[in-house]
């Protein structure tokens, strides 16, 4: 009996636990991440969701390819032993170049996450006008990414949604000219629907749009089926201008005093900025600027073991561009006594100690974490510059020029010569393309500019490019004494030249091969490209 | 080390003394004298021990089996033992003259198997279960337990990751069955899972549980058997049954070795004369810059041996101490152990101490419960691992020295494009972690009526797992690091298991039924914690709060994951003839959208014991035979927590916490299934001398689950992408043929002979890729090189290696054209972008297939150039016992599996500036065939060199097209390996007795004696990268498994 008591207590217990067994343990919450769900449903939710593109979603680009690309490819950065460096430089990047598939994702990656902004936006209950406004910033993001893409690869493919290509990846790729459109047209919006003023520093305004815009416009006015036209579109050169113009005359941009200033890790965000990566101090991977660490000479400047830019220097073909007055150049390489009070600054400055042979990255090195409290290992917390007013004022120049041979149109000069004399150097008088491309070249050396303004005069007068890269004599280093206070480079003549093994340019230098990795899962990407399908109507009045 | 659990090893080994000379003794009572004959089916046996129990007393039968024991206890026990054969206990009742049969140990029919949720006689089986005993971890020096399934259970493929102190293997059951990740099996240990799948390749999860505490492993291998573990069997199920007490007195047994480890072998490397004259040939040609050092290289010396500097002769030991015993209602078994293996590579070792104990109570007659825990504490120093310092090795030039003058560790005289000091690095980099596990289990059985039971079981599996790290600064020579970083990382999971079966056994006459209905629920949650400082005043005191708390980093995740079961299985008998067993299980999981939460596993078998039909009965020569039919579904859920739904990551923005979307979401997600077909037989012959079981299997695996695979445009790769979908992608076939033959060649009254002998055979197919290309490649990425290495496509094997093909060299400038079919002379393909030019293809560079006939050299000329799978593994075991000794040996192979010899592509490439493998400088050496003509490819004729090499590359286009990953790097991964030799010496009875033994044995083991290969690097057995099943067989600097020699004795108390 006593038994029979336990035992039926025991099922009295035991019952109700396979009851337990179905319902609440299968509804699983996860605390460590954000469901879409209760995500979009307000203005700060958009802040939220904008943020990231102005660092994380760039990374890989700005970790390499904004200057290996930008400056190595076309020579004012001489880098034998990088290998996300040297390909570009070499000519000699095939589908097989490791470094390629990274750059080419990286563009992406700023495309997707783009398109997931603009989706989740588009879908939010919020007012038309407050998502306008976010749209805005995350087309502005798109329409950078693929004017890379279309000045790099040519044609790519356009892709609003990553979802639909994650159905079907297998897609045609759509031809240059309606990258640029896609990218035209989100520049536009851009410049439609964001705001004066940035509510928050280091936010796009409507101005950085035009800025944009002017770079745009000026290369694809070249465009045509002819690379070797010789002239570009009225029409878009035009545009050009007037964007130009409006941030010259209406936007809140001003140029800095002193140029050097412009790469203070204090000065992030200053007048002339108008759309900058805004990297976190002391942020975690991916959200770091990692450039001080490939640029920086030795770990007397970083205070750490990541300084790998001994071998990272500035090729004989830039330095003999600068006039000896020039103060961009001291900002932009460091030489041998060059002196830079900012950078160790417990012993009383950096002086620069080594032969006269070559000159390192200065560009985005800034020092230790001793001299900025910003900085840390492989994170100098300087922004990245994208578009600052001084492209802009080239832009504008540039434009005006147009077809012509020479120019001596009164805001045009204004334009280039604010940036001469900010430089130390005298005023112009008469303009040239060959004045106009000089002053590109070193203004923005080492911003991952001047490719790009090499692609741009290809799309007309490619033989002119090819002649001039091939005259840039990438093959034979010879051996140069610097005198770092005059920019003088004379050849060192106790020494003999080395030679390396280069490609030469032709017409196909303009693209980079698609990846390997990527042809072999889109055999498509070597296909024709297909005409883009634009469903929505393009903007009419921005001007 | 300042946790408590951890004892100084030098003080256990005293303690192992004290017990060693700690000594029973019993008073007796009335005795007398007792005397007999031992013998077996085929007549005496000399040699059996013979003792009374309880007492050091013994004696050994002579000649003709015949014994006398005098003093005996007239109420004693006597035990009769002796290797091979069954141990035997004898009461004496005042009996003076007792004759004895021994079994053969083999017959090991009746012992019992465990199965899912309950244990089952192996004559009684209906599926395909391999069973490894005890007895193969003492013949092999394993500190883990996967170590000691290779080779020894057919139809279970092991290979080491890393030969690593504490590193993980791949285990697969039958074949790769699922594409994502890690197709590891599930270990159930006395009840609790454990998953094998989530350590990386340097971290095992087996590594916490001490093999010397195991009595047995079942290995669950077609779906009749697994589909009662429904949701989690994919990958097969290793049941685990560790020590349980039994009635009787006090028994303790201590076991103890000690043993050196070395590397088994060295690659060539280049030494310094021969480093210093391919440099300045390098220079010549204008790749690197001229050393001044070098101008001279015949008066320089060896240089730096990095890989001798690496390796070195390590130590390890391992002592186990365990206690038995117990009363009618009441037993125990408790265990301690404590293992060190220092690793060869200095900067690796391996710690481990365990508890446990184990008490089962029949507290009730009707009542039965028990509690078993286990607690372990592993230490694991990773450096080697974790840096990649075995490469740095490698690839460190000899003119660097290893220490300065001074003491201090040296280095490279520039920082850029050079290696640092890999010695250095190993010493003063702290990487370390330990995981603390607790696994426990409780249960309670209620007999209802002798034929229903209910039993409830409450489990637990709580593991710590914290990680060290320290950056200090150092100086080695050019290379500086001023930035003293520490890195703490804890992480916990916690699993617990409740399951509730209701049984019922009952036999009406010839019918026999054994039914089981349960239900279970689990819950898995894991959550971590990071953090970081740098600015440490010293590199002396590490944790945190030594840095500066102004550069903290912080982080911290968690997730959970919960399913939900109700299964029931039926067993029917037949007379003892025929045999049915059916299972089903419906599993509810959270890691699907509500609609797809739920799935059903059935599985059905059959068996007839042919050897009970009346024809077979009363057969001499077959005494068992056993037919066996199988079926079963199983259902496989490793995804991700969120896979459904669309998350959001935070990411850190000057304007606050941004997010950015994390993931593309699958709500159509749904469980991958497995289903599978078994046939098999078990034959027994002779007196079962003679032990044959095969299997022959077919598995389908529907419904894949995979991270689908996208192009780099969908923006799925790289910092801030989203990562692509899990999603159901395909399904793929495993079929296979497996045999275990067992048999005793020789048995003579001194002299036995037994041999094992255990084949496998396994093929894979995809048959279905819902991916756009139908492909699924996997890359590899060396520094900014990213590679496809392997494709997996519809209608092949799984996970090949895919590349160019190497057909030849050009040798001659008529190599650059030939003739077609019609007769036409056309250029021979060159890779794409390139043309004829000393800097781009040249005389001495390799011929590529064109596969497709397009004239050029590209992605489509990529093909299957090798396969990972073997055609078939093997393991041959025989074990040789003469009196006191026995010998073992232990083989092991694989035959017909290719290897990638990864790091070929950089180490034997003359244009890298790294140190080289000796190889490298075989490469073709050009020269002017009219030293006055120009430099024109039809002036250059290759002059010396190894016929197979290419040129050194004039630029890097040309080095890295001669070295793209081809046919040229992968190497015949066959082998056949001496993986065990060891002899043991049972000291005779009338010494151990003396000594106050039962037993005292003593054993030397050595293990990885001897491979015979075709392998040009360290170790043919490589394993999977990162337990990717699609990354098998990429030998990319892995760490290679020690030559072991250990001294060992047991003695039994």
């Amino acid at each position: 009996m006593k038994t029979k008591n336990i035992l039926y207590k025991i099922l009295m217990i035991a019952l109700p636990l396979f009851a337990l067994g179905c319902s609440d343990l299968l509804d699983v919450t996860p605390e460590d991440v954000i469901t879409k769900d209760n995500f979009y449903k307000s203005e700060e939710d958009f802040k939220a969701a904008t943020g990231p593109l102005y660092n994380k979603v760039w990374f890989d680009f700005n970790d390499k390819f904004y200057y290996g690309l930008g400056d190595g490819r076309s020579y004012n950065l001489y880098a034998p032993f990088s290998d996300y460096v040297y390909p570009f430089s070499d000519l000699s990047v095939t589908g097989l170049t490791g470094p390629l598939v990274s750059a080419w994702s990286s563009l992406y990656n700023v495309v997707q996450q783009s398109n997931n902004v603009i989706i989740g936006i588009s879908g939010s209950p919020v007012s038309a006008d407050k998502k306008n406004q976010y749209l805005a910033e995350a087309r502005f993001m798109r329409g950078t990414a693929y004017w890379y893409l279309a000045s790099l690869w040519g044609d790519v493919i356009i892709s609003t949604d990553p979802n639909e290509l994650v159905k079907n990846p297998i897609v045609n790729k759509n031809p240059t000219k309606d990258v640029y459109e896609f990218a035209m047209r989100d520049l536009e919006f851009a410049a439609k629907y964001l705001p004066n003023q940035a509510a928050q520093s280091g936010r796009l305004t409507k101005y950085s749009a035009y800025g944009m815009l002017s770079r745009v416009y000026l290369s694809y006015s070249g465009l045509s089926d002819n690379p070797n036209s010789g002239t570009r579109d009225q029409k878009y050169l035009d545009l050009a201008k007037k964007a130009a113009e409006k941030v010259i005359n209406e936007g809140p941009y001003l140029l800095m005093k002193d140029y050097a200033d412009l790469y203070k890790v204090d000065n992030n965000n200053n007048t002339e900025s108008m759309f900058a990566l805004q990297w976190v101090p002391r942020g975690d991977y991916g959200v770091n600027n990692t450039q001080q660490a490939y640029f920086a000479l030795n770990s007397a400047i970083t205070g750490d073991d990541a300084a790998w830019g001994y071998w990272t220097r500035a090729s004989n073909d830039v330095l003999k561009e600068y006039e000896s007055k020039d103060v961009r150049r001291k900002a932009t390489w460091m030489g041998d006594d060059d002196f830079y009070p900012e950078i160790s600054k417990a012993n009383g400055g950096y002086t620069v100690d080594h032969e006269k042979s070559f000159l390192n990255v200065k560009k985005g090195v800034v020092g230790s974490t001793k001299d900025n409290a910003k900085t840390s290992r492989m994170n100098s917390g300087l922004n990245t510059y994208m578009l600052r007013l001084g492209e802009v004022y080239l832009n504008h120049a540039e434009a005006i020029l147009g077809n012509n041979a020479n120019t001596t149109d009164a805001s045009a000069l204004a334009s280039i010569n604010a940036l001469r004399l900010r430089a130390g150097l005298t005023a112009k008088t008469n303009l040239t393309y060959t004045d106009i491309i000089h002053e590109r070249r070193v203004e923005l050396c080492m911003e991952g500019q001047y490719w790009y303004d090499l692609v741009r005069r290809a799309y007309y007068r490619q033989q002119e490019v090819i002649n001039y890269i091939n005259g840039q004599q990438r093959g034979v280093i010879v051996p140069i004494l610097y005198d770092t206070a005059t920019n003088t480079v004379s050849v060192d003549a106790s020494k003999s030249n080395s030679s390396r093994a280069v490609g030469t340019a032709n017409e196909t230098t303009f693209l980079l091969p698609y990846p390997d990795t990527e042809v072999v899962q889109n055999p498509l990407l070597k296909e024709k490209a297909v005409p883009y399908i634009f469903t929505e109507p393009k903007i009419t009045n921005l001007f | 080390m300042t946790n408590f659990l951890f004892i100084k090893s030098q003080r256990i080994k005293q303690l192992g003394f004290l017990i060693l000379m700690f000594m029973f003794s019993l008073g007796t009572q009335a005795q007398t004298t007792v005397s007999g004959k031992v013998s077996d089916k085929d007549g005496p046996i000399p040699g059996v021990n013979v003792s009374i129990k309880g007492t050091k007393t013994g004696t050994v039968t002579d000649m003709d089996g015949a014994f006398t024991l005098k003093s005996v206890p007239t109420n004693g026990v006597l035990i009769f033992s002796f290797i091979g054969y069954n141990k035997k206990e004898i009461a004496v009742n005042k009996q003076s003259k007792i004759n004895v049969i021994l079994e053969s140990e083999i017959t090991t029919l009746n012992n019992v198997v465990v199965v899912g949720y309950g244990s089952m006689k192996r004559a009684d089986l209906t599926g395909a279960v391999s069973s490894v005993s005890s007895e193969s971890f003492k013949q092999s020096v394993s500190t883990t337990i996967d170590q000691v399934l290779q080779g020894r259970a057919a139809g279970v493929n092991i290979q080491q990751n890393s030969g690593a102190p504490g590193a993980s293997s791949s285990i697969r059951i039958r074949g790769i069955s699922s594409l994502n990740g890690s197709n590891e099996p599930i270990f159930v240990i006395d009840g609790v899972i454990i998953d094998g799948g989530t350590g990386s390749s340097f971290t095992n999860p087996l590594s916490s549980i001490n093999p010397s505490d195991i009595v047995s492993m079942d290995v669950l291998k077609d779906a009749s058997a697994t589909a009662i573990y429904g949701s989690r069997a994919a990958n097969g199920v290793i049941m685990i049954t560790t020590k349980h007490g039994k009635k009787g007195e006090l028994s303790l047994t201590f076991d103890s070795y000690v043993g050196w480890q070395e590397i088994p072998k060295n690659l060539d490397l280049l030494n310094l004369r021969e480093y210093a004259v391919h440099k300045n040939t390098l220079a010549s040609l204008g790749i690197v810059t001229r050393d001044t050092n070098f101008i001279r290289p015949d008066l320089l010396g060896e240089g730096t041996d990095w890989q001798k500097e690496l390796f070195t002769t390590a130590m390890m030991q391992s002592y186990n101490l365990s206690a038995s015993g117990g009363t009618d209602k009441t037993t125990y078994s408790m265990g301690i152990g404590y293992l060190d293996q220092d690793g060869i590579a200095i900067g690796s070792a391996f710690k481990r101490f365990n508890l446990r104990g184990v008490i089962d109570s029949q507290v009730k007659d009707y009542l039965k419960m028990g509690v078993n825990f286990n607690l372990s504490n592993a230490e694991q120093k990773t450096t080697v691992s974790d840096d990649s310092l075995i490469l740095t090795a490698l690839k460190q030039t000899p003119n660097v020295a290893v220490r300065n003058a001074d003491g201090t560790y040296d280095g490279p005289a520039t920082s850029e494009f050079v290696q640092t000091n890999p010695i250095g690095l190993a010493m003063l980099k702290d990487n370390h972690n330990t995981q603390v596990g607790m696994r426990a289990t409780t249960y309670a059985e209620i007999g209802f009526t002798k034929d229903l039971k209910f039993k409830t079981t409450y489990s637990l599996d709580y593991g710590f797992h914290s990680d060290y790290k320290f950056d200090p600064s150092y100086t080695f020579g050019a290379i500086v690091n001023e930035v003293r970083t520490g890195q703490r990382s804890k992480s916990d999971s916690k699993y617990w298991n409740w399951n509730n079966l209701l049984t019922y056994n009952k036999k009406f006459g010839v019918h026999s039924i054994n039914a089981m209905l349960g239900e279970e629920m689990q819950e898995s949650h894991w959550e971590n914690l990071y953090g970081s400082r740098t600015g440490y005043l010293t590199n002396g005191a590490t944790d945190l709060n030594a840095g500066d708390a102004t550069t903290a980093k912080n982080s911290n995740g968690s997730g959970t994951s919960a399913l939900s079961s109700y299964f029931g299985r039926v067993f029917y008998s037949y007379d003892d003839k025929y045999l049915l067993t059916g299972t089903i299980r419906r599993d509810g999981s959270s890691k699907f959208y509500k609609d797809n939460q739920w799935g059903w596993f059935p599985s059905a078998a059959f068996a007839w014991k042919v050897s009970n039909e009346s024809f077979l009965k009363d057969s001499k020569t077959v005494n068992n035979l056993k037919l066996r039919l199988g079926w079963g579904m199983v259902g496989n859920q490793n995804v991700p927590n969120n896979a459904y739904t669309s998350v959001y990551n935070a990411s850190a923005t000057n304007w606050g916490t941004g997010l950015l979307a994390a993931n593309t979401a699958n709500q159509d997600l749904q469980w991958e299934t497995t289903t599978s077909s078994n046939a098999g037989f078990d034959l027994g012959l002779f007196n079962n001398r003679i032990e044959f079981t095969t299997d022959v299997y077919y598995k389908k695996t529907d419904n894949l689950l995979l991270q689908l695979p996208l192009p780099a445009y969908v923006g799925t790769t790289g910092q801030g992408a989203t990562s692509a979908p899990w999603v159901n992608i395909g399904s793929l076939e495993n079929k296979g043929i497996e045999f275990t033959l067992n048999t005793i060649n020789v048995q003579t009254k001194d002299y036995t002979w037994k041999s094992n002998l255990v084949f496998s055979k396994n093929m894979s197919k995809v048959l279905q890729l819902n991916t756009a290309t139908g492909v699924l490649n996997k890359t590899l990425q060396q520094g900014s090189d990213i590679t496809i290495v392997t494709r997996t496509a519809v209608g092949q094997p799984i996970g090949q290696f895919y590349g160019y093909q190497v057909i030849g060299r050009f040798e001659k400038a008529t190599d650059f054209y030939y003739k077609d079919a019609q007769g036409n002379v056309v250029p021979t393909a060159l890779p794409q972008g390139m043309k004829i030019a000393e800097n781009s293809v040249w005389i001495g560079d390799y011929i590529f297939k064109d596969l497709n006939k397009d004239g050029v050299i590209n992605e489509k000329d990529q093909t299957y150039i090798g396969n990972p799978a073997p055609k078939f593994t093997f393991g041959f075991g025989n074990t040789f016992s003469f009196k006191g000794f026995d010998l073992n040996i232990f083989l092991t192979g694989a035959y017909g599996n290719d290897v990638v010899n990864y790091q070929r592509r950089w180490l034997e490439n003359p244009r890298e500036s790294t140190n080289l493998l000796k190889s490298a400088t075989g490469y073709a050496q050009l020269a002017l065939i009219d030293p006055n003509g120009p430099n024109d490819y039809r002036n250059v004729a290759i002059v010396g060199g190894d016929p197979y090499m290419p040129r050194i590359g004039a630029s890097s286009a040309s080095s890295t097209s001669n070295y793209r990953y081809s046919d040229r790097f992968i190497e015949d991964g066959s082998y056949v390996r001496i993986k065990n030799i060891s002899i043991g010496y049972n000291l005779p009875q009338n010494v151990v007795s003396k000594m106050k033994l039962t037993n005292l044995k003593v054993y030397t083991n050595m293990q990885n004696v001897f491979t015979f290969t075709k392998y040009k690097g360290y170790d043919p057995e490589v394993g999977s990268i990162n337990q990717d099943a699609l990354l098998t067989g990429i030998d990319n600097g892995r760490y290679p498994s020690p030559l072991i020699y250990t001294f060992g004795l047991t003695a039994n108390f």
